[in-house]
């Protein structure tokens, strides 16, 4: 079975949700649409207060290169536009909805359009760009600027990211085993997009058998291959998962481009296959809810702006043990401040943790173990980066591979001292490019 | 004997050779090579704090001496010596120097654990900037102090402390060296004139009031009754929140008489006892 050949952690994986079927959240009182659920500049708000929006609409146009379409995810109203709580720990310019209830498309959306084949490499790329597709694996890199490489880098393998890594998740993986047809032709759609034909492989961690199953079925007669992936995080990190399939290494400072792939998540090549075949922008998503602390475990389809609120009234109730929400998987995941954040392109996953029986209260002091530094599937020194972060020594941290910290947080996990690894990592990454930002002004 | 004088003569020898040898090379290049020394350089370096906080703008104080002493600028000035280092400093150079203005850092916040409300429990590395990263701070209030004291390092004068979760600067010992400014992620701290600091609005949050209101019992909501009330013109709303500009504000006082914020958000300075006093009546 294949893997990647540095570090790695084998936390439980807690994947209660595996087995349970995706269902359709009811449309909530009100939606909340960031308009930054992408790397990259924020959208530019097209619309007024009190708007009328049909469902599907544009409200927020990409302003820039590097940026993402924002639609509305039903008719209604708009009823502010203001700064509101964001999932990724800031602030963020919100537009609010209020639903009108008749859930009416856009025109011209929502139609079976023809075979995608007839359409040309630019219409489709449109398509992608207009739908706001973003990676939905968690970064929220523009889909359409990834799958538009540079000339001069040659592409010689898609590789469409299944693992699902992450303890507790399951909304990739009931993706693929519910519209595995749809990820498939996603991914041959992605893949006309490229010059020369490429090899196309889609990884899946070995604890899914039956998503790999229902994969090969579509996918053998099409020659993509479905490569079964040893349980092991970070085995769906973008470098884990192109190292494991091709053997290659992105180096520090490289992209996967540098070596000729290109990484893409199962929700992105559902979401192409919406956005080409059926003229659906990404108004909504995957995610799974789950944790010890929320009564009902599920994988949920909910719209983009859906408040955590609602979502926890549609899955029970959360106990009062928690002490943490998180947004995204255990080990990336990003603990929310606020329940009033709504959902957004790269929400993955919404855990109710309770960790008061962790000893949290203080980082101790390293004994220099090195565990950090086995586990570490990028091969750094996790304890030495933390240390020079902890010292302040930010041109001295640049050089013992800071920028090449994937942040997977196996370190964290690992450390016997309970301390915050990956945290004094970020703070460090923060201070380097606000300096950097300084510098240059 | 003969024993001890076969073991160590040539050793001593020999090194009493090499260290005469290069003692001449050493005195030969010394003199060669001398760089005449202004002795006022040295004179003024004494004067000087000695801390090289930077406020003067050169990383060191040698530097600020050097500088002083070749260009002879009467408004070179150091902060944290004041009028007194002014006067000495003229005394020594034989001329007029400009008197500094002295500076004082003040926290533009007084959400304290008491007035201001938490978002979330935080549980992170207790630095300021880490936990900008998580979010936007354990206080509801985005712009306020964030209580985790990143900025006490940086002051050299031992002049900051944490009190119930807000950074309290103690003003006789607070050079005005400006050092602890960039440590402050959300940019509460801002330098004032010591002298003409009359009034200054504690409160750095651009929420509409209502968010401040939400937030925070000591925030600004922009209400405008200071404004109004400003005979002096002293007073600007600017993205909801007022400022007051220190070189019209005449120390009147009317405008705390108005402030209708259930802790007063303009003070005359970060006077804790007067902030209970009033949450007390």
């Amino acid at each position: 079975m294949k893997t990647f050949n540095t570090g790695g952690i084998h936390p439980p994986e807690s994947k209660f949700t595996g087995n349970s079927a995706i269902e359709v959240m009811p449309l909530p009182a009100e939606l909340a649409i960031p308009m930054n659920q992408h790397l990259g500049k924020p959208a530019k708000p097209i619309v007024k207060l009190n708007d009328e929006v049909k469902k599907g609409q544009l409200i927020g146009e990409a302003d820039g290169f590097i940026s993402a379409n924002v639609h509305a995810s039903t008719s209604g109203k708009i009823k502010a536009i203001k700064s509101h709580p964001h999932p990724g720990g800031q602030y963020a310019m919100t537009i609010f909805i209020t639903p009108d209830g008749k859930d009416e498309w856009a025109e011209g959306l929502d139609t079976v359009a023809a075979d995608w084949k007839r359409f040309s490499k630019d219409e489709i790329l449109k398509k992608i760009k207009d739908a706001g597709i973003v990676g939905m694996g968690g970064a929220g890199f523009p889909t359409n600027v990834k799958l538009s490489p540079p000339p001069d880098k040659k592409i010689d393998t898609i590789i469409l990211n299944g693992a699902e890594c992450e303890p507790f998740l399951t909304a990739d993986h009931r993706l693929m085993v519910e519209s595995a047809e749809q990820v498939v032709i996603g991914m041959e759609i992605m893949a006309s997009l490229l010059p020369a034909p490429v090899k196309l492989a889609i990884g899946v961690e070995s604890n899914k058998p039956d998503a790999i199953a229902a994969l090969e079925k579509f996918a053998a007669p099409k020659q993509i291959e479905v490569v079964s992936l040893k349980t092991k995080y970070p085995q769906g990190a973008e470098k884990q998962l192109i190292n494991a399939i091709t053997g290659r290494k992105v180096a520090e400072g490289e992209l996967p481009f540098d070596k000729g792939c290109i990484v893409q998540n199962i929700g992105t090549a559902a979401a192409v296959f919406d956005a080409v075949c059926r003229n659906r922008p990404l108004i909504e998503r995957v995610l799974t809810v789950s944790g010890m602390e929320i009564t009902q475990r599920k994988n949920i389809s909910a719209r983009i702006g859906t408040g955590f609120k609602d979502i926890i009234a549609f899955c029970g109730s959360m106990s009062d043990k928690t002490n943490q929400v998180i947004s995204g998987g255990p080990m990336m995941g990003k603990a929310i401040f606020s329940l009033d954040v709504p959902v957004v392109k790269t929400t993955s996953g919404i855990l109710f943790i309770n960790n008061r029986s962790l000893d949290k209260s203080r980082e101790r002091t390293c004994i220099r173990c090195g565990r950090c530094v086995e586990v570490c599937p990028q091969g750094l020194a996790p304890w030495l980066l933390a240390n020079t972060a902890q010292l302040k020594q930010f041109d001295e941290i640049q050089l013992i591979g800071l920028a090449n910290c994937t942040e997977c947080g196996s370190c964290t996990y690992v450390c016997p001292s309970g301390r915050e690894l990956v945290h004094w990592i970020k703070y460090a990454k923060a201070l380097v490019s606000s300096r950097q930002k300084r510098k240059s002004a | 004997m003969n024993m001890i004088s076969d073991a160590f003569l040539p050793a001593v020898s020999s090194l009493g050779a090499v260290a005469l040898a290069l003692g001449i090379i050493i005195h030969y290049v010394s003199k060669k090579f001398h760089v005449e020394d202004d002795p006022t350089v040295k004179l003024v370096n004494g004067i000087l704090p000695g801390v090289n906080c930077g406020a003067c703008g050169f990383p060191s104080c040698g530097q600020f001496a050097e500088v002083l002493v070749e260009t002879r600028n009467p408004a070179m000035t150091c902060p944290v010596g004041g009028a007194d280092l002014a006067a000495k400093l003229g005394e020594t150079l034989g001329m007029a120097m400009a008197e500094p203005k002295p500076q004082t850092a003040v926290v533009l916040c007084q959400g304290n654990n008491d007035v201001a409300r938490q978002s979330a429990e935080y549980l992170g590395i207790q630095d300021c900037w880490a936990a900008t990263q998580a979010f936007a701070g354990p206080k509801q209030c985005r712009y306020s102090c964030l209580g985790l004291g990143s900025c006490i390092a940086w002051c050299d004068f031992g002049a900051m402390r944490l009190e119930n979760g807000l950074i309290v600067i103690d003003k006789d010992l607070c050079t005005g060296c400006a050092a602890c400014i960039p440590a402050c992620p959300t940019g509460v701290l801002v330098m004032q004139n010591k002298q003409a600091a009359r009034y200054f609005i504690a409160c750095n949050s651009h929420d509409k009031g209502a968010g401040t209101k939400k937030a925070c019992d000591a925030g600004c909501i922009a209400c405008q009754k200071c404004v109004k009330v400003c005979e002096d013109n002293a007073i600007v709303i600017d993205n909801f929140l007022a400022r007051i500009v220190q070189d019209k504000c005449t120390a009147c006082g009317k405008c705390i008489e108005v402030c209708p914020t259930k802790v007063n958000c303009i003070r005359l300075e970060n006077d804790l006892n007067a902030v209970k006093q009033k949450q007390a009546s």
